[in-house]
């Protein structure tokens, strides 16, 4: 990879010295397979093929990651072979540092790659996390804790620009820590919640959730639930949704209708309940029109309508390697300026004119 | 007109005043340099006036819409060039080359509209700031090393050898330009890092290979590859001066065109 960068242009072969280790001549480092692959000139291919992948990656979504993975990998031995034979780095301990916080972030990103979990879930105004997610996706060797990591929404609030342009947003929420104190705490936009190493991103996927309680006819546990309609106001004018009651084969359709304009596009407003509602409902050929406290008989059991309330999609993920790549990466940085000092303090920047 | 346009037309009235007499004392091998710098200096401390005013009315810094994207990078870039211009003599003449390509800029934001954009609830963040500093930084010092490096190619291909005859010679301009490529590739690679970082805050993810993402690490690549490949082989002046124009085009068409021809530059934009 990038060794000495003379300034006057001059060319260096990663064969221009040879290093043995601990005085023993003959030894593997010099082994000529090694130098080929800590050739400079397959740094210049790894970047070249690396190219091609980023650019392939970008224009196609599915079936290139190996693009971006073998240059990658070529690009890691590359640079390993690189480090262990090159004498430059020997001499130079800034280029050797900035070499191997490359490599470790390389190995870093790898390793999250292995171990990340990403998801999606919704959860209604005061219910709680128990660490199911709606969607996921995850590396091989991920092992979930995410039923540690347990929180309950407690609502939100969100701004809106004229135009209706999301503004910020505020998410209430609170979890018992691992000495069973209760904790809080306000989320949204750019501050996530934290626990176990799992972050909870609030999303702009919110909406609002009708309240229902089942009571079994045969007198089993009654049940409470939210319906969680799409996404508001994106799909401002299809809020409704087809759902089962829990426990039957019973399909509800459910719709929320409200008349006043909650978002203004000529004024700046608030995401808020409608101040009157209608819930129309639709069982097979039956269509019922609740407010907040109706029932509804079934013959299978009662149906009570109990509030309108919000639900909030939160994005998860998980990657234990963030703090080191954090670290990796200033350490990179921090020794390609101390070389590029070094390099550039040794002769002015105005000789010759 | 509002005093802020107004006041940016001032600016880019003396901006077009001091390239156009860098232009024309280079071709009369006249050397008004400290003219050249006063009148862009009244120019930037004028377009800054004008920057902050629409900081003030809108609540938001300069990096939204194309008009402030394009706005605020003619006078970081000026800015940068400036303080170049004033502390290594050996770069002034650059400014044939540098002015014109600001020129391009500025005749480009004189068609754009000046109208407001949104500002999404996750750009109220410091590592906004912290990234945007570093990426102007980085494509200030790429401007400066393309102003050298036009001037190799200049006298390569024999126009204005009167006034190019005083510079350093190719070896020693070429090895100027890749000083600012080196401190450009590390503001590169810092401009990245604090992406990453507010990323990861307003989304969740430090990497999402987003329009601008993926060109911005494509455009970290070819710095790369240049770097190295001057390291391997001995290149001449005019050839390492090409891949630098290569550079800066790569560079300027991430800054200026793929935020504004993808529909999600970056996922807290839409």
């Amino acid at each position: 990879m990038m060794a000495d960068a003379p300034l006057q242009g001059e060319a260096v072969s990663a064969s221009a010295g040879k290093l043995n280790v601990g005085g023993m001549p003959g030894s593997w480092i010099d082994a000529a397979w090694l130098k080929r692959l800590a050739s400079l000139k397959l740094a210049l291919a790894v970047f070249v093929l690396l190219g091609f992948g980023v650019i392939t990656r970008y224009s196609s979504e599915d079936g290139s990651e190996w693009l971006l993975a073998l240059p990658l990998f070529l690009g890691g031995v590359n640079l390993g072979a690189s480090i262990l034979t090159n004498p430059v780095f020997r001499s130079q301990a800034a280029l050797l540092t900035f070499h191997l916080a490359l490599l470790a972030l390389m190995l870093l990103v790898a390793a999250g790659r292995l171990t990340y979990l990403k998801g999606q879930v919704e959860l209604a105004e005061g219910e709680s996390f128990t660490g199911r997610l709606a969607r996921s996706d995850n590396g091989p060797w991920h092992r979930t804790q995410l039923e540690r990591a347990q929180f309950v929404n407690d609502g939100y609030t969100i701004r809106y620009e004229k135009g209706v342009r999301r503004a910020e947003t505020r998410n209430s929420v609170r979890w018992l820590d691992d000495n069973g104190a209760e904790q809080r705490a306000v989320i949204g936009d750019n501050e996530a919640l934290v626990r176990h190493g799992y972050r909870f991103h609030t999303s702009f996927n919110k909406g609002f959730a009708p309240v229902f309680v089942w009571y079994p006819g045969d007198g089993g546990t009654p049940r409470r639930g939210a319906v969680h309609l799409p996404s508001y106001p994106i799909h401002e004018y299809q809020q409704a949704l087809e759902w089962t009651l829990p426990g039957t084969q019973l399909k509800i359709w459910t719709m929320l209708h409200f008349d006043e304009v909650l978002l203004d596009p000529e004024h700046v407003s608030q995401f808020r309940l409608p101040a009157q509602h209608t819930l129309v409902v639709r069982i097979g050929e039956s269509r019922h029109e609740l407010a907040p406290g109706d029932r509804l008989n079934l013959r299978q059991g009662v149906l009570a309508y109990e509030r309108l309330s919000t639900w909030m999609g939160y994005t998860v993920s998980h990657d234990w390697t963030l703090p080191w790549l954090f670290v990796a990466s200033l350490l990179a940085v921090a020794s390609l300026a101390w070389h590029f000092w070094k390099k550039c303090a040794a002769q002015p920047w105005d000789r010759g004119a | 007109m509002t005093t802020e346009l107004q006041l940016l037309w001032l600016a880019l009235m003396l901006y077009t005043l001091a390239g156009s007499t860098a232009v024309g004392a280079a071709v009369l091998a006249r050397r008004p340099e400290r003219i050249i710098l006063a009148i862009i200096m009244t120019g930037l401390a004028v377009h800054a006036v004008s920057l902050g005013l629409r900081w003030e009315r809108l609540g938001h810094g300069p990096f939204i819409t194309l008009f402030e994207i394009l706005s605020s990078n003619v006078w970081s870039l000026l800015a940068i060039f400036a303080l170049a211009y004033w502390r290594v003599p050996a770069l002034r003449s650059a400014a044939v080359v540098v002015m014109p390509i600001l020129f391009v800029m500025m005749a480009w934001l004189l068609v754009t509209s000046p109208a407001a954009g949104h500002f999404p609830p996750t750009y109220r963040t410091a590592w906004l700031y912290v990234h945007l500093l570093f990426g102007k930084v980085f494509l200030g010092m790429v401007l400066i090393a393309v102003g050298v490096s036009g001037l190799i190619l200049l006298r390569r291909a024999g126009t204005g050898a009167a006034a190019l005859a005083r510079l350093p010679d190719d070896v020693r301009l070429e090895d100027l330009a890749f000083r600012f490529i080196m401190v450009g590739f590390m503001f590169e690679t810092l401009m990245l890092v604090a992406g990453a970082i507010w990323a990861q805050d307003a989304w969740g993810r430090y990497w999402a290979w987003d329009p601008l993402e993926t060109w911005a690490f494509a455009t970290w690549l070819m710095l790369a590859f240049f770097i190295h490949l001057r390291v391997t082989v001995k290149l001449r002046p005019c050839y390492s001066a090409a891949l630098i124009m290569a550079v800066f085009v790569l560079a300027f068409l991430t800054f200026f065109g793929v935020p504004f021809v993808s529909t999600a530059p970056h996922k807290g934009a839409v």
